[in-house]
């Protein structure tokens, strides 16, 4: 097992390298980022070249990149362009917003989820299975920015019958979000719609997977002898058919769970919420290489994380597996 | 089985209730506190540095201004109004240009100690300072010393520098808090004070920035508590964010959605003539289609396009009667302004006799909206362009298609060539690799003085490399010419011979509007960058 780990990290760095290579280059050649700088006829040209060349702007793409190596590994990822504005500590602020975010989005999504997925399947075509179907078709087909711009529409319109605005439509906190409890019950608030919209595809994509594996597992042979044997229904289907059906659905979790870390792009940006996904969106507009290259090194190692741990973990749950 | 797994569903629900029900319970329609106005803007400022070359945003200087206030500064009509100075600079002599100000004995910074000259020079300092990097050293570099007596300061310039008032004008830096810094790394996350009508509180990053009244401004002091600077980057999000009540004001761009609140009786929507304006560019260099170099194609296609039916189809529904612009140098609500481009009025049909007069063949005999005959004119072929813009943009999408149909009926083709504004901007534009591009100029009501820039032979921002060396010298002459009037008229003489040539195609000026809150009163819409909060003293909330 130790050496399979350490095989996929050596690969790991080797995907990284490459991939930061191709971004770099192709983040740095797509934009200017003095762009906006050289249209304002009162910034000197000299002003620019400053920039340019405290940032190696003149130097080729592979010089440019080896600097960036350098500042990612002794400076937190250096500094942006425009601003000269430190890198890790917004990296890290983000980070913590989308992680508050995404926790308790996916945990609740994968309690109903699964409770959806298991009843569906011990209820297969029943009414609540069919509309259960129906509601994850849809969650899979909405566009996550119309339903967060419909959800926002909604409160808007609640607010006009009943003059309360009962969800904040932007942001992560209040203007005064108090301190303590008052802060946090404040930061549920703000992220009860955008954890509604993360919600929706987690629970839509998760109750299917789950549904089908549970009835994968009750249809079992194990099973059949489980109840061949005299067991209850109830410990028949939670000591062996639930257990077992959970295994797809851990590794699945695990990979989406790493890929939601590096920012849900348009939910963070419909609400205006100051995650990883804002963060990339910002830095990409600006053509900033630095911000974008950070934001990437970061997510790409949270999936390749996450995809080892969702590997490691089918490992342990399932016997059947060995890594050799 | 079946209890236990509704069991579970009912636990998600309960946990989701909570969510939902507990803050809600605490909700109310109006959450800030009474004298809090929330301006919602969509971008936030990377520091605090203003006029700085890597901050040079107007979200920087909005909340910037009214705490590094200057002498003077601009109303909503592009007037001046006293704020720190006793009243406006003067002219002592013209040669050398020496002039003065004197600080009002009420200007005193937060910390109580009082404004003076030895501030005003400290800044100038730190803008000429060649380790520093402010956005630019225009006039301060020009200044050849700064004599201090107290508050009053006489500021003598090397050579003539025409925009003297607004340098004296600008907002200074303290310089108790300045001496010894490195001025590239001040302001970075907070500013310690103020001279202004507000004062730095705090800075939530990626949500808010919080200004509170400063008590010592005592020349026009904020009746509100505080403004609350939110930053939502989403478009839709700003609007469903006001109407939901969490902002009382915001600096909206042309957006349809401004029509919404119109109609809405909670909220005033005003617009008014900015300075920004939107031109068409025409590329005279080598790069360019030889085409565009005959005087009477630019003049085609100028009678070709109809501006003020642009213009309605653009801005009727949010800001109607918007006029068509008719100078490249003065906004329609400036004095001095003269139509000098109202000389090519739309008009297709001569458009067609004029390009068939100069022997031009293969295009239609009379304006048609299904044509596809293309006109090719001797020596310089097809009448072929590449249309530049930026790409993402509804409005100017738009107006390419008006304006892309209005020529192709009378044989002129464009062929579009649309781009990120980065893209456009920074490599494409100052490239000159492009036959017409459709942009704004972002300027203030100093901004003829430097006309030469944009029109003059060689100017640093010509890009469209249009040379005529008479214009030019009248140009070059604004430039050190110190009286308004003979600047004015030396302006229009420029521009009348410049019109003649059709160096660019003026289209209109572009509105500003604001939406603010019904319960929001005193906000008056400025034309220039001044911004909203130049009168925050008139602004009052009611609860």
């Amino acid at each position: 097992m130790l050496q399979y780990v350490l095989r996929r990290l050596a690969y790991s760095v080797i995907v990284l390298f490459v991939a930061s290579f191709l971004v770099f280059t192709f983040v740095a050649k797509t934009g200017d980022p003095l762009a906006a700088l050289r249209l304002n006829p009162r910034i000197s040209p000299q002003s620019v070249q400053n920039i340019k060349d405290r940032k190696h702007l003149d130097d080729s793409i592979v010089v440019r990149y080896g600097y960036w190596v350098q500042d990612a590994f002794t400076n937190g990822f250096g500094t942006t362009i425009l601003g000269d504005r430190p890198i890790l500590p917004d990296l890290w602020r983000v980070m913590k917003h989308t992680l508050q975010l995404v926790i308790i989005a996916e945990l609740l999504a994968i309690l109903i989820a699964v409770g959806i997925g298991v009843y569906s399947a011990l209820r297969q075509y029943s009414v609540f299975d069919y509309s259960a179907t129906t509601f994850s078709f849809m969650g899979l087909a909405l566009p996550v920015f119309w339903f967060a711009l419909m959800l926002q529409v909604g409160v808007v319109y609640v607010k006009d019958w009943t003059g309360y605005n009962i969800f904040p439509i932007a942001s992560l906190s209040s203007v005064d979000p108090g301190t303590g409890i008052h802060f946090w019950i404040d930061r549920a608030h703000h992220l009860v719609l955008p954890i509604l919209v993360l919600m929706i595809a987690s629970i839509a994509t998760y109750s299917r997977f789950m549904r089908a594996s549970m009835l994968e597992v009750v249809n079992s042979d194990y099973v059949r002898t489980a109840r061949a044997k005299g067991l209850t229904e109830k410990r028949v289907t939670m000591k062996h058919a639930f257990r077992n059906a959970l295994i797809p659905l851990i590794t699945l979790v695990a990979i989406n769970f790493g890929a939601l870390l590096g920012g849900a792009i348009a939910t963070e940006f419909v609400f205006s919420l100051d995650g990883m996904g804002l963060y990339y969106i910002n830095a990409l507009n600006t053509n900033d290489p630095y911000p974008v290259m950070a934001w990437l090194m970061v997510t790409a190692t949270l999936i390749i994380l996450f995809n080892l741990i969702a590997d490691i973990a089918y490992g342990y749950l399932d016997p059947r597996v060995r890594y050799d | 089985m079946r209890k236990r797994s509704l069991l579970l569903l009912a636990g998600a629900a309960a946990i989701v209730a909570s969510l939902v029900i507990g803050p809600a319970a605490t909700a109310g329609p109006d959450k800030a506190s009474a004298g809090t106005v929330v301006f919602i803007h969509d971008q936030e400022p990377p520091n605090l540095r203003p006029s700085w070359v890597d901050n040079s945003l107007y979200a920087t200087s909005l909340v910037d201004n009214s705490i590094f206030q200057g002498g003077q500064i601009y109303n909503n009509s592009a007037q001046w109004v006293t704020r720190l100075f006793t009243g406006p600079p003067k002219l002592i002599k013209s040669n050398p240009l020496t002039t003065q100000f004197t600080f009002s004995p009420k200007a005193v910074w937060s910390d109580g100690t009082p404004v003076t000259c030895a501030d005003w020079r400290a800044t100038w300092q730190i803008w000429i300072n060649p380790a520093n990097n402010p956005a630019s050293r225009t006039g301060y570099e020009d200044i050849k010393s700064v004599n201090c007596k107290g508050k009053t300061g006489i500021v003598t310039f090397k050579k003539v520098y025409a925009d003297w008032v607004t340098l004296l004008n600008s907002g200074v830096w303290p310089a108790k808090y300045t001496a010894g810094k490195d001025a590239n790394k001040l302001w970075e996350d907070s500013i310690p004070v103020s001279s202004g009508p507000w004062k730095f509180q705090s800075w939530q990053k990626g949500t808010q920035i919080t200004v509170v009244k400063n008590p010592k401004f005592t020349i026009a002091p904020m009746k509100l508590d505080r403004v609350v600077f939110r930053f939502i980057a989403d478009t839709n999000a700003r609007f469903q964010a006001m109407k939901a009540g969490e902002g009382q004001a915001m600096e909206p761009q042309a957006q349809l959605q401004i029509a919404d609140f119109q109609k809405d009786k909670n909220f005033v929507v005003k617009a008014v003539a900015g300075y920004s304006y939107e031109h068409l560019d025409i590329q005279f260099g080598p790069k360019g289609a030889a085409a565009l170099k005959a005087p009477y194609v630019r003049q085609a296609l100028i009678t070709g396009i109809n501006r003020p039916q642009i213009a309605a189809a653009l801005y009727q529904t949010i800001a109607p009667g918007l006029p068509t612009l008719q100078s490249d140098i003065f906004k329609t609500f400036e004095k001095g302004y003269v139509k000098h481009y109202a000389a090519y009025p739309f008009n297709q049909t001569k458009v067609i006799s004029t390009l068939k007069g100069k022997g031009c063949t293969g295009g239609p005999d009379k304006p048609s909206a299904g044509n596809d005959k293309i006109f090719s004119c001797p020596g310089v072929g097809k009448l072929s362009f590449r249309f530049g813009t930026t790409s993402g943009n509804q409005l100017r999408a738009l107006t390419f298609e008006v304006i892309q149909r209005q020529l192709k009926s009378v044989g002129i083709e464009l062929v579009p060539r649309f781009q990120p504004a980065g893209l456009l901007f920074g490599t494409t534009l100052p490239s000159s690799d492009w036959d017409l591009m459709l942009f704004t100029w972002v300027e203030s009501p100093a901004s003829k003085i430097t006309a030469k820039d944009k029109l003059a032979c060689g100017g640093e921002i010509n890009y469209g490399n249009y040379c005529n060396k008479k214009a030019s010298a009248l140009l070059e002459k604004t430039a050190t010419t110190l009286d308004e009037a003979t600047r004015t008229k030396l302006l229009n003489q420029a521009e009348a011979m410049m019109a003649k040539d059709v160096p660019s195609i003026p289209m209109f000026v572009r509105p500003v509007f604001t939406i603010a809150s019904a319960k929001l009163k005193g906000l008056t819409t400025p034309t220039t960058l001044e911004g909203d909060f130049w009168n925050v003293n008139s602004w009052t909330l009611a609860s």
